[in-house]
């Protein structure tokens, strides 16, 4: 291990380690190092990426496994030895999820409209997500740069509620939510499925560390000339903490796929998302087969967004994750 | 949180206006002071709004706070303390707390212990409990462990390091339903009854086979509860290996090379600077991901909904819920008997508590900071 | 210290006066509604009044309704009826929890499809307007409205019309634990046996023709000549595990549940010896169940025809099927060229005592909520006598759903369309109307069972104990107290 180039890549790690020292001079330590070293050295770089290469396949393998299976024929599907690669590829299997094929007897798109189910998330996820960036932006910027009585004990009591389950709101929102009437109608679920989350303390909590850093200087300098507070939160303070920003906002639009307990709780059957549609659905044909390779099909579509805005903006995603423990 | 401590000066701004501020709204209208200059009325003005600004900012957070977080707070022991006992006394079971009940008012909701002992005494409910501490005893355990392997592994190799790290990060993006189905599919036997043969044992068996082993039932009907475990820890620890990853790999990079190198000059062995320098260097961080591991891992339940569905939470013909968590209880009944549904999860809430008190308190013996 | 404390309390009184400001201080009220009295005069005609109606319609049968509304609407032009929040096509469930959290919002509507159980639900908040006055013998049942068209009628259910109705379904809105009627029976179906008619007929088993059975004794024979000629079969599917749980205890005279006292009482011995007694069916190949069945209508194993590819062996098949009359069309043989596969016979599901038989009644109800305005719960009573006791919706209803008729055969039959359906009903394309036949002339056995909250939770568990106890029978005493467990849980 005397490989001391060491990159570090994820500047945003929660609890950082003592800072860097400049690499170490390796110069002596080379000079000293026998053959025999070197073979051990050579055998230990072997079974490193034996074992991660291993480990890499092990946590692919259910992609790899979905993928294939979306494409095969139902027959090749159930067959007694499963087949590794399509022998034949079926792409009608993503169609099914679309329109209705009375020719092969296939009519999962009535039940199953992958196209609606989209459209309601991306509809929650986006509203969801640009109302909560103005309620986590305003109030970051008052905790970080205004100064009120009291403000350190409701900052506070905001962390403190973060300690807390979220089953412990769960129930009450539920009840909260129907007895303000929105469990009736489309308009109605997608309130509560906006609403009760439009604040995340952990996002202000975020925001608000990113916007103490921002030098004080700057803020006193734009009072002087007379700018005001919600100009220079917004020519200043925001564009400085963007990447930040950017990590809430793919988060939370992650939250809003993903989620399953309180949009089946309030949405199903009304307004469903796309977790509780894949759920819920039968994937089975008019003669009451399960299709699974559409099935697997529905989850390739469910599952593929996601991991593109992974591998575009794998940065900000890491930034956020690291620090919240949180999933999606 | 430690931080968010140590900031309370953070802001240079003199404060010293504020109190009397507030003291002159207080007796603005005694009427007893002199006309007010424009000048005066202007500076007066901006005080006021000095005051009032921070908590127009803050206006919409607090107003959804208080209505979905606040208030459930309250609401929630509140429900967990009500029931209506008129059965009991004739040897029935408490009527535990539902809304609809209340409003109809014809049941008579008092401050009672009952819907606590209720849940205790549900049948379900050690099943539940023994679920979810068994899948955070073994899940918690094995994938910080694995995760700790991995993360030195991708610690000590240079070519493709970033390739292994984003397929290691994969599963995190991923929808915990979702790829639950993949994996049933992947574990299914297709065409499975009790009178024929399947007309294929599954991927995951096929492989069992090719390797010597004989195929099991794992999760359809019939099949055992050991089997169906299995597969939801397999589950479990391949979902939660990403953050662990993340957190260790980003540690081990922080540590200061410097012990390493002396080691080496020393001599010491690789296992030995492992467990002498690695996990020591490295026990805040996985003291950390033990401690949302053992929190999250209390609170599994998508991971079973994905593999088994809500309906049986168990394989398919079972009955009583045999795979339930903690949290399954909680949402079981939500819709019928906020009651009961609050007073589980004020149980839970306070395992949670515990635990981590626990974790807190052994990690701060043995974490070298 | 001290400030950072005024701080706290100040924004938890705060928090509070919102959440208080919001009316969700826990005492809810604002969704119970006043009870009904009749109002000085009766019903007002010549006051405008909009009604609305929840139901699990499809897209055809709002298409019957919207029809028989316009005929009403001559009637009565002064009520207008809507349709309500709805839930899927034929999700009863659904529109179960919708209506819940209506009720607590006190936006009901005023008429609704229901289950007797939902009601029991929705009476936990006394949010169900009982009909007894209106029936015969009650209090406003002999007072008289007069029509646009200048008829004069009874407000109330008169005693001719209540002589209509079937009686079993009738009743089966008076199983509540007041006794009092909550319900009007809407459409409804049952469950009858169907059965491979062309190989009864034709094939012999062991050198001699089968005959239909009538009781489970000659059921269980009939299974086993079935599976001895064919051994890849399965003999008999049953759709419902439930039901046939139900059935056999109302069958047998043993104890399910009650309404009053003690509500679960399904555990015995005689009902475990039933149970066990069907499980060796299920592990010998005699019978599936929907649920063991991969979830599929045990219609599909006998409508199949079908060899597997690999084996060339017959694929599973069923020879009989117990299921519900709505969805006889799916039981039908597959049609080429007018030439069915085979004929299809229906009959009445086999007993424990031919002497008592008893089938099991399903199929929506329609039930009133309680309303401030009585103008509105007049009108609503009036659409549902009107809807349940009018031959011709109730027929055209039934045409259209596969749901039989709620009045008895004889009155059914003096509408024209409906006896030329019923006189053509045969085994093959016309299945559906021979369904309605036999359903409606084994009028006298239908049963119902107590409706109590909760009582769907015991439906939901004899039938998950059913499924269980076949797949894994030596754990049958644990698996019935686990069922009784789960019905009392609150």
């Amino acid at each position: 291990m005397t490989d001391t180039n060491v990159a570090v890549e994820n500047q945003d790690i929660p609890v950082q380690a003592p800072e860097e020292t400049p690499p170490a001079k390796k110069s002596t330590a080379v000079d000293a190092i026998s053959r025999k070293q070197l073979a051990v050295k050579i055998l230990v770089q072997i079974a490193l990426y034996t074992f991660l290469t291993l480990m890499a396949i092990t946590v692919l393998f259910p992609f790899y496994w979905m993928l294939i299976s979306s494409v095969k024929t139902q027959g090749e599907y159930e067959a007694t030895i499963p087949t590794f690669w399509p022998q034949q590829f079926k792409w009608e299997n993503y169609l099914y999820l679309f329109v209705n094929v009375p020719e092969d007897n296939v009519y999962i798109a009535n039940e199953f409209n992958l196209g609606k189910l989209f459209l309601n998330t991306v509809l929650v996820g986006v509203v969801s997500t640009l109302l909560s960036l103005v309620l986590t932006v305003l109030s970051a910027y008052a905790f970080a740069r205004l100064e009120f009585k009291g403000k350190n004990a409701v900052f506070a009591a905001m962390l403190a509620t973060m300690m807390l389950p979220g089953e412990l709101f769960t129930i009450s929102n539920y009840v909260t939510v129907s007895g303000l009437g929105w469990l009736h109608d489309g308009m109605g679920v997608f309130t509560a499925l906006v609403v009760p989350f439009l604040v995340s303390v952990f996002y202000i909590y975020l925001l608000r560390q990113n916007f103490m850093q921002i030098p004080n200087e700057l803020y006193l300098a734009a009072k002087v000339d007379g700018t005001s507070d919600l100009k220079y939160l917004w020519k200043v303070m925001i564009p400085l903490s963007a990447p930040t920003l950017i990590s809430i906002t793919i988060l939370k639009m992650m939250g809003a796929w993903n989620g399953y307990i309180w949009p089946n709780l309030v949405g199903q059957g009304v307004f469903e998302l796309v977790t509780v549609g894949l759920r819920g659905a039968g994937f089975q044909n008019a003669a009451g087969d399960t299709l699974y390779p559409v099935q697997m099909a529905a989850i390739v579509l469910v599952t593929l967004p996601l991991l593109l805005v992974f591998i575009f903006l794998r940065k900000y995603i890491m930034h956020g994750v690291s620090r919240s423990g949180i999933k999606g | 949180m430690d931080e968010m401590v140590q900031e309370p000066a953070a802001i240079e701004e003199p404060v010293a206006g504020e109190a009397p501020v507030a003291e002159e709204i207080g007796t603005q209208d005694g009427g007893k002071k002199p006309p007010l200059s424009k000048e005066e009325k202007k500076i007066r003005r901006e005080r006021v709004m000095r005051v009032i600004k921070p908590w127009l900012y803050l206006l919409p957070t607090l107003v959804v706070l208080a209505v979905f977080t606040v208030w459930p707070i309250i609401n929630t022991v509140r429900m967990a303390f009500l029931a209506d006992l008129r059965d009991v006394s004739a040897g029935g079971d408490p009527i535990g707390y539902d809304f609809l009940k209340d409003m109809g008012g014809m049941y008579n909701f008092e401050f009672t212990f009952q819907n606590f002992a209720y849940v205790v005494g549900y049948e379900g409910f050690l099943t539940a409990l023994g679920n979810t501490m068994l899948l955070t005893v073994v899940t918690v355990p094995v994938s910080t462990m694995l995760a700790l392997l991995i993360a030195v592994a991708l610690n000590s190799i240079k070519p493709l390091r970033k390739v292994f790290q984003t397929i290691f990060f994969l599963p995190y993006v991923t929808n915990s339903i979702a790829i639950g189905m993949v994996f049933m599919a992947m574990f299914q036997m297709i065409g499975y009854s009790p009178a024929s043969p399947p007309t294929s044992v599954g991927i995951v068996n096929t492989i069992i086979e090719a390797f010597g082993g004989t195929a099991i039932n794992w999760v359809n009907e019939g099949s055992s509860y050991w089997a169906n475990m299995s597969v939801l820890f397999f589950y479990i620890i391949w979902n939660a290996l990403p953050f662990k990853i993340l957190v260790l790999l980003g540690g081990l990079q922080g540590v200061n090379k410097q012990y390493y190198d002396a080691a080496k000059v020393d001599g010491a062995s690789r296992v030995r600077i492992f467990w002498k320098i690695t996990v020591p260097l490295l026990s805040p961080m996985i003291a950390y991901v033990v401690i949302t591991g053992f929190i999250g891992g209390f609170k599994e339940y998508t991971s079973i909904v994905g593999i088994f569905g809500e309906k049986y939470m168990g394989p398919p013909g079972s009955m009583g819920k045999p795979l339930n968590t903690m949290v399954g209880l909680v949402y079981d009944s939500i819709k019928s008997n906020q009651g009961s549904a609050s007073a589980a999860a004020l149980i839970l809430f306070v395992i949670i508590f515990v635990v981590t008190m626990l974790n807190l308190y052994v990690s701060k013996k043995k974490v070298h900071y | 210290m001290k400030k950072k404390f005024g701080a706290v309390v100040m924004a938890g009184a705060l928090a509070c006066t919102m959440a208080a400001s919001l009316g969700l201080s826990g005492c809810g009220g604002n969704g119970t509604k006043a009870n009904f009295t009749m109002p000085e005069g009766g019903f007002d005609i010549t006051k405008p009044v909009t009604i609305t109606f929840s139901h699990t319609m499809g897209q055809n049968l709002r298409g019957v309704l919207a029809t028989h509304l316009a005929e009403f609407q001559k009637l009565y032009p002064n009520i207008t009826v809507v349709g309500a929040d709805s839930a899927a096509a034929g999700n009863y469930d659904s529109l179960r929890d919708l209506l819940y959290t209506q009720i607590v919002a006190g936006n009901q509507p005023n008429i609704a499809y229901c289950y007797p159980d939902h009601v029991a639900t929705y009476n936990t908040a006394a949010a169900v307007q009982p009909l007894d006055d209106f029936l015969p013998g009650g209090a406003y049942a002999d007072m008289t409205i007069t029509r646009q068209d200048g008829t004069e009628v009874k407000l109330g259910l008169s005693e001719e019309e209540k002589d209509m109705f079937i009686d079993g379904y009738y009743n089966e809105g008076k199983e509540f634990a007041d006794g009092k009627m909550y319900c009007m029976p809407f459409s409804k179906s049952t469950e009858v046996l169907f059965y491979n008619k062309t190989v009864f007929d034709n094939e012999l088993f062991d050198g001699e023709k089968l005959s239909v059975p009538t009781t489970w004794d000659e059921m269980e024979d009939v299974c086993r000549k079935i599976k001895k000629k064919y051994p890849t079969s399965i003999p008999l599917g049953y759709d419902s595990e439930a039901n046939w749980f139900i059935t056999m205890c109302e069958q047998l005279g043993t104890p399910y549940t009650s309404a009053t006292g003690e509500k679960y009482l399904f555990d015995t011995a005689e009902n475990r010896a039933f149970v066990q007694r069907f499980a060796g069916w299920y592990q010998e190949g005699l019978v599936t169940t929907q649920t063991l069945n991969n979830d599929k209508y045990t219609s599909y194993l006998f409508t199949e025809n079908g060899v597997n590819e690999e084996t060339g062996q017959p694929l599973p098949r069923a020879y009989m099927c117990i299921g519900s009359t709505a969805g006889a069309s799916y039981q039908m043989s597959d049609e080429n060229q007018g030439e069915f596969e085979f004929e299809v016979g229906i009959t009445s599901i086999p007993q424990a005592n031919p002497e008592k038989p008893k089938v099991i009644s399903q199929g929506p109800s329609v039930c009133i909520f309680k309303d401030d305005d009585p103008q509105k719960v007049l009108a609503s009573w009036l659409l549902v006598k009107y809807l349940t006791t009018s031959i011709g919706f109730q027929a055209e209803f039934s045409m259209t759903s596969g749901y039989v008729p709620v009045l008895k055969k004889e009155v059914m039959e003096t509408n024209a369309t409906y006896k030329r359906l019923l006189d053509a009903a045969d085994g093959k394309g016309n299945l559906t109307a021979l369904s309605a036949k036999v359903c409606m002339e084994q009028e006298d056995a239908y049963y119902t069972s107590p409706a109590f909250e909760g009582s769907a939770k015991a439906r939901d568990q004899v039938g998950a104990l059913m499924a269980a106890v076949f797949s894994t029978p030596d754990k049958i005493d644990e698996i019935f107290k686990t069922a009784l467990a789960e019905c009392k849980r609150g």
